[in-house]
């Protein structure tokens, strides 16, 4: 039998659209292009004090996403990182304050990201070697290292931490100084190393790699080590900011965190992912936050058009597989 | 390939050139606006809140919002969403639209202490409603109720209608999250009552609620089957009491006032609920937050403190405890009977 014919329009049509969907820089171009509108009527947005106060917000947040992209890269999720954030918050300001003896900042610090690469160790550990969904695994950390953060300080926070300790979340140089550091050097072991193309590998087909010699276990378990490291590296900055050990810290963004990473381009299904994606699509989210605070809206609105705008983006996201790999 | 490595870096670069454009001032930027002279424009007035999940928030909001529009004030809102770093970005983005004073709900003592910093370093006046911060040499004004002794009068005219029925009475008492001023207050409200009436009260249960109505239900139920003759409850939050009439309607304790196996029951906040309660006789007593007196109060604060008056770090309010003697005279006063209209 023989095909029907294409027409012209209807191909041009297409491939302008897979181009739309397949660009490296559509979420940058529509966060761009969102500014740009929203600038004229939005008092204050195009200030540096705004765009400063917008940084600040948006480094953890990157930070976070920087290890949610590994881990789903490899196919995984991960729901623990706001636990995570949580319990090294308190245990590192637990050190550091008299509760602790008073531990100097940088050895706070180093056993915060130790726990944290540590807790992430712990998920990776029980995904792979009792192949258990990453959902489930998460989710269940999640919920023991929150209550466990909670038991630790009986729902106090702990206050009075080290200035040197403060600097590293309030002094936005030292922040954003950090961060750049995480995501170049993520963004070259993805681009640049066997560990990167493995990754990937392991989340395009982990069957396939495996036959191919690529340690998929090995690769998960990585994937969550870096994603607990990541979250600890968060909560550091978290905690200066708010000169608080927090056992709550961190509990609401995880949404925030999950959908930057999607609406960056990094797929659900695994296999599909780049650090310069998360950082356009954590772009994205703090301008539109952003934005919509400086409108005034309630936040029942701004919650519901961040929900909008990540459902939007999953659905791009299945549309972009169906289009690259052919994924039903 | 070049392209996609660049660009990273080329973003880093123009970050860190917006960065080091911003940071030379010790203010924020000289972009922001300096709070206006009194009666030169319309004042706007940024109003974050923690959360809105409770009716009292909701009461609190709304008394807030009708008093700057009472006094012809813009209100900019901004909720949290129980967020605290989230906060701090909000009352940053007030600081950056140059707002004329902030009235801030915090999520707890601590974490407010940076935001107060910058609305001091902004000079902009900063008030707490509700929630007052830990001792700082960072400036604001607290407007709060007198958790402490507002509870004693609510629990002591609790203990008279329990001497009324001459039996010696077991208590529970539901507290609130530990971590928040408030819930403190209100238990070391509870103890100063209970305090030299043991021969009246035996308290054998204290129910970590951590504001939270399941945590709330699952202590209730437990301590009712530890102690099935418990009949004397006290709620740091009237919020939780859906929780605890679930938990007593499923021991079959829930009894109206008069009738045998009545609970002695009593709350704080004085919301909807509470005020129904009190209606169909369940409920002996409950502490009511004036939150129009704290409503009008922050924002008087606030005007003071721009035209530059003294004004006191905590402005207490004293509330009322409304029972089934006073319903019909304190109803109007009742933020949750309004509510009910």
């Amino acid at each position: 039998m023989a095909a029907t014919p294409v027409t012209n329009l209807e191909s041009r049509t297409t491939t302008r659209l897979r181009s739309l969907c397949l660009s490296e820089y559509l979420v940058l171009a529509l966060t761009v292009l969102m500014f740009a509108a929203l600038a004229p009527f939005t008092p204050g947005l195009g200030t540096s004090a705004n765009l400063l106060n917008a940084l600040g917000y948006l480094l953890p947040l990157f930070i976070v996403a920087v290890g949610m992209t590994l881990v789903m890269i490899t196919g995984g999720i991960d729901l623990s990182v706001t636990s995570i954030i949580a319990l090294t918050s308190v245990v590192g300001a637990k050190l550091m304050t008299s509760d602790g003896g008073g531990t100097p900042a940088i050895i706070g610090v180093l056993v915060m990201l130790a726990l944290g690469a540590g807790l992430g160790a712990l998920n990776g550990a029980v995904i792979t070697m009792l192949r258990l969904p990453a959902f489930i695994v998460t989710l269940a950390s999640m919920m023991f290292l929150s209550g466990f953060a909670v038991w630790l300080t009986q729902s106090k926070n702990i206050y009075g931490l080290p200035g040197s300790f403060l600097a590293l979340g309030q002094r936005l140089p030292i922040a954003f100084a950090l961060t750049a550091a995480l995501g170049v050097a993520a963004h070259l072991m993805l681009r640049r190393t066997v560990f990167g193309r493995w990754l990937y590998a392991v989340g395009q087909n982990a069957t396939a790699a495996h036959i191919s010699g690529v340690p998929v276990r090995a690769m998960t378990f990585a994937a969550y080590v870096a994603s607990g490291l990541c979250a600890a590296l968060a909560s550091v900055m978290l905690t200066g900011r708010l000169e608080t050990g927090s056992p709550v810290l961190g509990r609401e963004i995880l949404l925030d965190i999950i959908g930057a990473t999607v609406v960056g381009g990094t797929s659900l299904f695994g296999g599909m992912g780049k650090i310069a994606w998360t950082f356009f699509g954590v772009l994205f989210l703090t301008v539109l936050d952003n934005a919509l605070n400086l409108l005034s809206l309630s936040q029942f609105s701004i919650t519901i058009t961040k929900g909008a705008v990540i459902l939007f983006a999953a659905v791009l996201d299945a549309v972009r597989n169906r289009f690259v790999v052919g994924r039903s | 390939m070049k392209r996609i490595t660049s660009f990273p870096l080329t973003f880093v670069a123009l970050f860190g050139a917006l960065l080091c454009g911003g940071c030379g001032k010790s203010d924020p930027d000289g972009n922001t606006s300096p709070p206006s002279a009194p009666g030169a424009k319309k004042l706007n007035i940024g109003v974050a809140f923690e959360t809105l999940q409770t009716e009292y928030w909701v009461a609190g909001f709304e008394a807030i919002k009708a008093e700057l529009k009472k006094r012809d004030i813009t209100m900019l809102e901004a909720v949290a969403d129980q967020d605290a770093s989230r906060q701090l970005q909000q009352v940053k983005t007030f600081i950056t639209r140059g707002v004329d004073g902030i009235i801030l709900v915090p999520k707890d003592a601590k974490t407010c202490i940076p935001m107060i910093r910058a609305a001091n370093e902004a000079r902009i006046p900063i008030v707490l409603f509700n929630r007052p911060a830990d001792k700082t040499d960072a400036v604001s004004t607290a407007v709060v109720a007198d958790n402490r002794t507002l509870t004693r009068d609510t629990v002591a005219y609790m203990i008279e209608q329990a001497k009324k029925t001459g039996t010696k009475h077991k208590a529970m008492v539901v507290l609130g999250d530990l971590g928040d001023i408030n819930a403190i207050g209100r238990r070391d409200g509870f103890e100063d009552a209970v305090k030299g009436n043991e021969s009246v009260i035996q308290v054998v249960s204290r129910v970590p609620s951590e504001w939270n109505q399941e945590k709330a239900q699952a202590g209730v139920a437990n301590a009712l089957q530890a102690n099935p003759d418990i009949s004397f409850i006290f709620t740091s939050s009237d919020f939780l009491f859906p929780s605890i009439t679930s938990a007593l309607k499923a021991a079959g304790r829930y009894k109206k006032i008069g009738e045998p196996g009545h609970v002695i029951l009593g709350g704080f906040d004085g919301d909807a609920t509470a005020y129904q309660m009190l209606k169909d006789g369940y409920l002996d007593a409950t502490g009511v937050q004036d939150v129009y007196f704290e409503a009008q109060q922050s924002v008087q604060a606030l005007l003071d403190r721009r035209e530059g008056k003294t004004v006191g770090e905590l402005i207490l309010d004293p509330g009322f405890v409304i029972h089934q003697g006073n319903l019909n005279e304190m109803a109007p006063r009742m933020w949750g009977a309004n509510i009910k209209k």
